[in-house]
């Protein structure tokens, strides 16, 4: 495995991306063909991010802890940093840009492409973790608490957890 | 930049004394610690504190930081962290700020992963996982139709054609990466652009539609 590469591949995922997720497509098409992840820590480490403190985006230094050790998750942090730091030179073109049709037409096809295709990814996570009566059922009973919008995420994910051991 | 930016914050919420850097610190690690559950908590905590509690910054102010960080990419939360520090610190107060969220929450997460490393066979963690990721799947999916949600509104109100195309872009993105082997990138970009492009046919003095 190249450190380089490895770099390039997590900060191009976050820099064409937005939102803690949205490099989860990129990410998943460059690791899974050269062997360095696998579906399964891909599932793991969204876990472990919607669980940890912190931004759900942090999951990339849970996998990259899970497919190259501390070095893999301080390159994650390196590559998610820097984009966000665009914000600044973002708020000054604000007042320009802001109602150019363009600009406002590109920005909402890349949002509605990054839903239909994290829709897809996610479903591949949950079939290489066994579709079965019981998990889809957990799935659609996730969505509906979190579409609430009123219980924390972790309490949801608890309850999962909860209910995981009970019918395993 | 202002001479007085030096010691005081001025913000709609008025003038306040700048506040350290080591109050800075303070208030960004106790972020960075306190804020087990993901993004939603930590957007909400985050808000609280600097808002309610320290009134860094005026609740307008969060929101149009909230909408334009939602257009920079990668973690729009890190683009939130580094507006608010700016405004604080300027360029010192976004590395604080940067640093302060992160180092507790990454330290954190890395030993979570590594706790979670040594106990992923036992068969209690195995068992409650079988509950966790498909539930992390149903929280994914919602929080993937939040992102598209504000631009199907908006296209409904735009019209029947408008939203067509929308459906189409968000329908067409997954089917492509279902079925074909696009590079994701390209999947993106094809979208954007023609959401650029139908949006600039749409525009009314500039109506290049073929």
């Amino acid at each position: 495995m190249h450190f380089l590469v490895y770099l390039w591949l997590f900060f191009k995922a976050s820099l064409f991306s937005t939102g803690g997720t949205g490099n989860l497509p990129s990410l998943h098409d460059d690791l899974l063909p050269r062997h360095w992840a696998t579906n399964r820590q891909f599932a793991e480490s969204l876990t472990i991010g919607q669980i940890s403190p912190g931004p759900s985006g942090l999951w990339v230094i849970s996998l990259g802890y899970l497919t190259a050790g501390v070095p893999g998750s301080l390159l994650a942090l390196v590559a998610i940093t820097l984009p966000p730091l665009l914000a600044i030179g973002v708020r000054r073109l604000y007042q320009r840009v802001r109602h150019h049709p363009s600009a406002e037409g590109f920005m909402q096809g890349l949002a509605l492409s990054i839903c239909g295709i994290s829709a897809v990814i996610l479903c591949i996570l949950l079939r290489s973790n066994g579709i079965s009566i019981k998990s889809l059922a957990i799935s659609i009973a996730a969505l509906s608490l979190a579409a609430t919008k009123k219980i924390p995420i972790a309490v949801i994910l608890a309850i999962a957890a909860i209910a995981g051991i009970i019918t395993f | 930049m202002h001479s007085d930016i030096e010691t005081k914050v001025i913000s709609g919420a008025g003038e306040w004394p700048r506040p350290t850097s080591r109050q800075q610190m303070l208030v960004w690690s106790r972020l960075g610690v306190q804020s087990f559950g993901g993004g939603t908590a930590t957007l909400a905590l985050i808000r609280r504190a600097v808002v309610d509690e320290l009134h860094w910054i005026t609740a307008e102010e969060f929101t149009t930081y909230w909408a334009l960080v939602l257009m920079v990419p990668g973690i729009n939360l890190l683009g939130l962290t580094v507006l608010i520090g700016k405004q604080i610190g300027g360029t010192k107060g976004v590395a604080i700020a940067l640093f302060g969220l992160l180092f507790p929450s990454v330290t954190i997460t890395i030993l979570l992963t590594a706790l979670y490393s040594k106990v992923q066979h036992s068969h209690s963690v195995v068992s409650a996982l079988s509950g966790v990721i498909p539930a992390t799947v149903g929280v994914g999916l919602f929080t993937s139709l939040q992102i598209a949600f504000p631009v199907l509104k908006n296209c409904t109100k735009r019209g029947a054609k408008s939203l067509t195309i929308a459906l189409a872009l968000l329908l067409g993105s997954a089917a492509i990466e279902a079925a074909a082997h696009w590079p994701v990138v390209a999947i993106l970009l094809t979208s954007g652009a023609l959401g650029a492009a139908t949006q600039f046919a749409g525009a009314p003095k500039r109506d290049r539609q073929k």
